[in-house]
């Protein structure tokens, strides 16, 4: 074991670190439901062929793509007041991962969609169906088989981005870690245990998008 | 031996001078040496603040700058001759003692205040310099005291002896904890805190620079504190010999020189001289 590990020390630490781990969980399910509503949104809107709902979600991928991450979680803890709009820390938190995930999300859904072949929507025509009736019954399940894999990885993305938080203040696990660590000094046994507390959460995550997947990969009548 | 062949006199001489060589040679001794793994080095390590005015930040072309920065420079320049051989690196208020424990630096010199939790991991050389806490406000905040601030909120930099003190002392008081100055008074002028709670020396050149800014009246300053270099646990010879090289700079009247090149108002700098020069408030 590492020398001089304090086992006891990381006892009494516990219910601080679960408190945080509690925010982070709660902060992270937010973001990943919102950043999922915003990416199927920006993929209708990126996918309809008019420019004028085109652009936009070009522009918002573009941006949220090509810009950190922490520089868009500053922004919005402390460049949005100036226009009047002042977020909490959790909220501030929320979007920013929101928004960060739904741009990835949207390229997810957009590549799942994509790559539906030709013939199966020659088929769906020649069988009589109208548009809507291809994109949601024909190409969405099809495309989603496509998206998941890719979507459950920017999921748990998110989720160990929501250790960036702790830089505007927001009490979640990498905060209580640091904080604590700032006071008390015990960085082996505080950030062990927080990789710890990530990696377990990361490979549930994992875990339950592997099962998505294979139960998306069977054919409808076999579900 | 060819002394002996001059005479009587000659004689004389050569005892005097031996008497004077080992009167140096023990007065020398006296004076405790530069340890063996700081002058192999060839350079001192240190860790400095890069935002933290005066005591340690960084001017307009981006060179380390400050109080601090000089006492690094300083303490350099009598350990090898020059003040160049300083070796300066950025600590933010929490990475400073692992920074050092690590072994990245040999030593800090970074507003580092002496209080119990942190002797457990680190030595201190004696302090040079004290100082209190106090919390600013804007100037269009009601708080009259500290008692004031009672379930309110203060921003605080994580790491701070100020948020510790307050969880103790005030624990009606709710910390913001964030990691820079700026983002603490941003997070206050936002309205997302009503004070910001730092040590008195860094307050005085925020209020300076900030004109929309308040303290609160003197006796209302909390948990006075001394500050000292930090350096390794079991580093006695290294300490000895910071200890006797702050001591010198403070009788050469070192800061009052270096004080007025970093801070241009008056009050500021006279109250930033006090700090490290006077003893401090009985309290």
């Amino acid at each position: 074991m590492i020398d001089g590990f304090d086992w006891a020390y990381l006892y009494d630490t516990l219910p601080a670190l679960l408190r945080g781990l509690r925010t982070t969980l709660i902060v992270s399910v937010i973001a990943i439901l919102l950043s999922l509503a915003i990416g199927a949104i920006g993929a209708v809107m990126r996918l309809s062929g008019r420019p004028f709902l085109v652009w936009p979600a070009r522009g918002y991928v573009a941006f949220i793509r090509n810009t950190p991450l922490l520089v868009q979680l500053f922004f919005i803890f402390y460049g949005l007041p100036v226009i009047g709009v002042r977020l909490s820390a959790f909220w501030s938190g929320v979007v920013c991962l929101s928004i960060w995930g739904g741009c990835y999300h949207l390229e997810s859904f957009r590549a799942g969609y994509v790559g539906v072949s030709q013939g199966t929507r020659d088929a769906a025509r020649a069988l009589g169906l109208k548009a809507w009736q291809y994109a949601l019954l024909v190409a969405l399940p099809i495309a989603l088989r496509t998206a998941v894999p890719s979507m459950a990885n920017t999921s748990i993305a998110m989720l160990k981005n929501s250790s960036y938080l702790q830089a505007i203040g927001l009490a979640e696990l990498t905060f209580v870690a640091i904080d604590r660590n700032s006071l008390e000094f015990r960085t082996i046994e505080l950030f062990a245990a927080i990789c710890i507390f990530y990696l377990v959460l990361v490979l549930a995550m994992s875990a339950g998008a592997t099962k998505l997947e294979s139960y998306l990969q069977r054919p409808f009548l076999a579900r | 031996m060819r002394l002996s062949t001059i005479g009587g006199a000659g004689r004389l001489i050569a005892t005097c001078v031996w008497v004077l060589v080992a009167g140096l040679g023990a007065a020398h001794a006296a004076e405790p040496s530069l340890p063996d793994f700081i002058k192999s080095q060839g350079v001192l390590k240190v860790g400095v603040k890069c935002d933290y005015p005066p005591s340690g930040f960084l001017d307009e072309k981006g060179k380390f700058a400050g109080i601090e920065v000089e006492m690094a420079r300083r303490i350099a320049e009598i350990a090898f001759g020059s003040p160049d051989k300083a070796e300066l690196q950025c600590v933010t208020s929490e990475a400073r003692i692992p920074t050092l424990n690590a072994k990245k630096v040999d030593l800090i010199i970074a507003t580092l205040g002496i209080y119990p939790e942190r002797q457990k991991v680190i030595d201190f050389t004696t302090p040079y310099c004290w100082g209190a806490s106090g919390v600013i406000q804007l100037k269009s905040g009601a708080a009259k005291s500290l008692a004031d601030f009672k379930g309110k909120t203060i921003s605080v930099l994580k790491g701070a002896s100020q948020a510790v003190w307050l969880e103790k002392n005030m624990p009606e008081v709710q910390t913001l904890r964030l990691n820079t100055v700026a983002e603490a008074l941003q997070a206050m002028r936002q309205g997302r805190a009503d004070g910001y709670a730092g040590d008195t020396s860094v307050l005085f050149p925020i209020l300076s620079a900030n004109k929309d800014l308040a303290i609160l009246p003197e006796q209302e300053v909390f948990d006075v504190a001394f500050i000292g270099a930090g350096l390794r646990k079991n580093e006695p010879e290294w300490k000895a010999w910071l200890d006797a090289q702050l001591g010198k700079l403070r009788d050469e009247k070192f800061y009052s020189k270096v004080v007025p090149t970093v801070v241009s108002d008056v009050m500021v700098r006279d109250e930033t001289i006090k700090f490290y020069e006077s003893d401090a408030p009985k309290k």
